[in-house]
């Protein structure tokens, strides 16, 4: 039992590392965002935010808050994350931000604690 | 059960460890793990995108934040950097030279601050992601020394091998003690409760010793560590970390190699002579006594003359057979002249009755007067110096004249150059084409473009010097003086063009220093050909989109 619990921790362990600006599974970019994964998906109005723990299973985002910086038609658009439901956190945005917009996002959990992931 | 429930739950603990572990990488990660900093620099940060590269310091409950560019390094002095703090967003205030400051007394919390950085300089805007982990309070006292187990419960939690030796000892004194006692052997018994009671003593003694060193020692350490100071080092796998006050300080410049194709160089001896058609010498053709102009003196050192001044004069000086001979002479002349004057008089009166023909009086006038001609030239050579006159425009390089000075016939007396027009005379052991473009390096680093002019054909020391016009400014530069010329040859070669100043000659070779990260650089050995007086050809050790430094390499290669 031992074994095979040891052999399943090294398996993870050699887990290769997740894609880069991988396709999320909702069709947004996916970043590293310390302990957590970040899929940033634009609308027209607004973006939403999909927060996954490293084994890119969905993470609870209530009493999260974030923050994404955009960079939309040369100027930085800053856009308050508040949580929408599941894993979700949702933002409106003054300007479209466009399909691929350079940026970052910053979330922080409810105990205070802050990561953020970048987008290029 | 039990055991299973405990393998389950260590195998949890053993994935929780594992995940907790390296997070997989991406875009934002430094792929290649940095060795760790010196444990003495300011807890940092830093960022890099494809404009900016950006270190953010936590020092004195501010962050400091130190932005500059990508490609070069030079500091970007007008930026607005907007931080995302716990408090909301934030502007940074500019503090001079590309460093902007924030109070963040929200930094004294230990552990990872995650710090979203706005830039927008110019037209460009950035978002940068970076990480400051500020380390808990007491390891950031004590020097991150570990803190060694106190008191007796500590020693004991730590299993000191001391304490348990001791209390072994005691044990088996005790039992002695006691075995002796129940013998009904109070001598013995005493003298064991003695020994016993020194090496309690003792031990307590070391112990206090110990204990006494401890705190000095920390004392000490706290004493010579300085605040954090940052200062630049090499790091133990060979890179230099290099903060960024430092690298303003030192004005480290960068520049992104990018690969071309040159012609091939050859480097040749040269030096620095005349252009024959702008420079001249000034020489005697008589022997004589030489004396200033009529200006009243010689042209100095350096003095600019024109063409056609008098610059001196030299008086042939008259042998003493001379002047008798010529005394004969002017007396023959003297005489002749009379005679001949007398003939015309009589003449000029017998021609007017036709008893001399005209012809006559014609050929006597004529005698009288090439015999004047020549007592006149007889006096003027007596007075007469000949006037050195400069051959060409210029300032006089050299000067050997003398007041009163006897000048020997072809004796250099000025020589006159155009400092503006100079030439460089190289000699080569191929001959070089008329290469459209080549340039010399002077001794101090100073570099100058040349024209091809041309290249002899006779031999000197199994070479063919080769003559190029300096193009340009050519001030300060002295005849004679040595420099390496630069000339194109045939052929092209590929590899990356830069500045000289960058590659450091080390005791390994030649080292060019790459811009690794934000505060870090890292010598590579590279191989190096010469390309013109200011750039060099590197035609191995690295590759093109690195970026190297250009300024500042040698200041680099100083750290230690």
């Amino acid at each position: 039992m031992r074994t095979t619990t040891l052999a399943l921790a090294a398996g993870l362990w050699t887990l290769p590392a997740s894609g880069h600006e991988a396709a999320g599974r909702h069709g947004g970019r996916v970043a590293d965002a310390g302990v957590f994964h970040v899929e940033l998906v634009t609308r027209p109005e607004g973006v939403d935010v999909y927060l996954s723990d490293a084994r890119e299973a969905p993470v609870p985002v209530a009493g999260f808050r974030g923050t994404a910086i955009l960079v939309v038609a040369g100027k930085p658009a800053r856009i308050p994350l508040v949580p929408a439901e599941g894993n979700r956190l949702s933002g409106r945005a003054a300007l479209a931000p466009g399909e691929r917009p350079r940026g970052a996002v910053q979330i922080t959990a409810p105990d205070g604690a802050t990561a953020s992931g970048s987008f290029r | 059960m039990p055991i299973r429930f405990a393998a389950a739950l260590g195998a949890g603990w053993l994935a929780a460890a594992c995940l907790a572990g390296p997070a997989p990488a991406h875009e934002g990660h430094d792929h290649a793990a940095a060795p760790p900093l010196p444990a003495t620099v300011a807890p940092r940060g830093e960022a890099v995108s494809e404009a900016f590269e950006l270190v953010a310091v936590a020092h004195g409950g501010a962050l400091i934040l130190h932005l500059d560019r990508f490609s070069t390094n030079a500091p970007v002095l007008d930026a607005r950097i907007e931080i995302e703090t716990p408090e909301g967003s934030r502007w940074a205030a500019p503090a001079g030279e590309g460093t902007y400051r924030l109070p963040a007394p929200w930094l004294d919390r230990p552990g990872r601050h995650d710090i979203l950085a706005t830039v927008s300089a110019g037209e460009t805007v950035d978002v940068l992601s970076l990480g400051v982990t500020v380390p808990s309070a007491a390891p950031a006292l004590s020097g991150a020394r570990p803190s060694a187990p106190d008191g007796v419960a500590g020693r004991l939690a730590g299993r000191d091998p001391a304490l348990v030796a001791t209390a072994s000892g005691a044990f088996v004194l005790g039992m002695l003690a006691m075995l002796a006692l129940r013998a009904r052997r109070a001598g013995p018994a005493l003298a064991l409760l003695a020994l016993g009671l020194t090496l309690a003593f003792v031990t307590r003694a070391q112990a206090q010793d110990g204990r006494a060193d401890a705190p000095d020692r920390g004392a000490a350490l706290l004493d010579a560590a300085p605040p954090p100071a940052d200062s630049a080092r090499r790091l133990p796998d060979g890179s230099l970390f290099v903060p960024k006050p430092t690298q303003r300080l030192l004005v480290l410049r960068t520049v992104l190699t990018a690969p071309a194709t040159v012609r091939r160089r050859l480097e040749l001896p040269g030096r620095i002579i005349p252009d024959p058609n702008a420079s001249g010498v000034v020489q005697s053709s008589v022997g004589g006594r030489l004396s200033p102009p009529a200006s009243g003196a010689f042209p100095h050192l350096g003095a600019r003359v024109r063409r056609g001044e008098v610059l001196a004069t030299v008086t042939p000086p008259i042998q003493a057979v001379d002047v008798s001979d010529m005394r004969q002479r002017q007396g023959e002349l003297d005489q002749q002249i009379a005679i001949v004057e007398r003939r015309v008089e009589r003449y000029g009166r017998l021609a007017v009755t036709g008893a001399v023909a005209r012809t006559q009086l014609d050929d006597a006038e004529a005698e009288l007067a090439g015999l004047r001609d020549r007592r006149g030239a007889l006096d003027r050579i007596r007075r007469e110096p000949e006037a050195l006159v400069a051959p060409v425009d210029g300032v006089i390089a050299q000067a050997a004249a003398v007041a009163g000075q006897m000048a020997v016939p072809g004796t250099l007396v000025f020589q006159i150059v155009d400092p503006d027009r100079l030439f460089v005379e190289a000699l080569s052991f191929d001959a070089p084409g008329p290469a459209e473009e080549a340039s010399a390096r002077l001794p101090d680093g100073r570099s100058l473009d040349l024209a091809y002019r041309g290249a002899g054909l006779a031999d000197r020391n199994q070479a063919v010097p080769v003559q190029f016009a300096i193009l340009g400014g050519a001030g300060g530069l002295r005849l004679g003086q040595f420099v390496t010329v630069q000339a194109a040859a045939e052929g092209t070669r590929r590899g990356l063009a830069l500045p000289r100043a960058s590659v450091v000659r080390g005791a390994g070779g030649d080292v060019v220093y790459e811009h690794v990260g934000p505060e870090r650089f890292v010598a590579r050995a590279v191989r190096v050909e010469p390309l013109d007086a200011g750039r060099v050809l590197v035609s191995g050790g690295i590759g093109p989109g690195r970026r190297i430094v250009t300024e500042g390499a040698e200041l680099l290669d100083q750290v230690r």
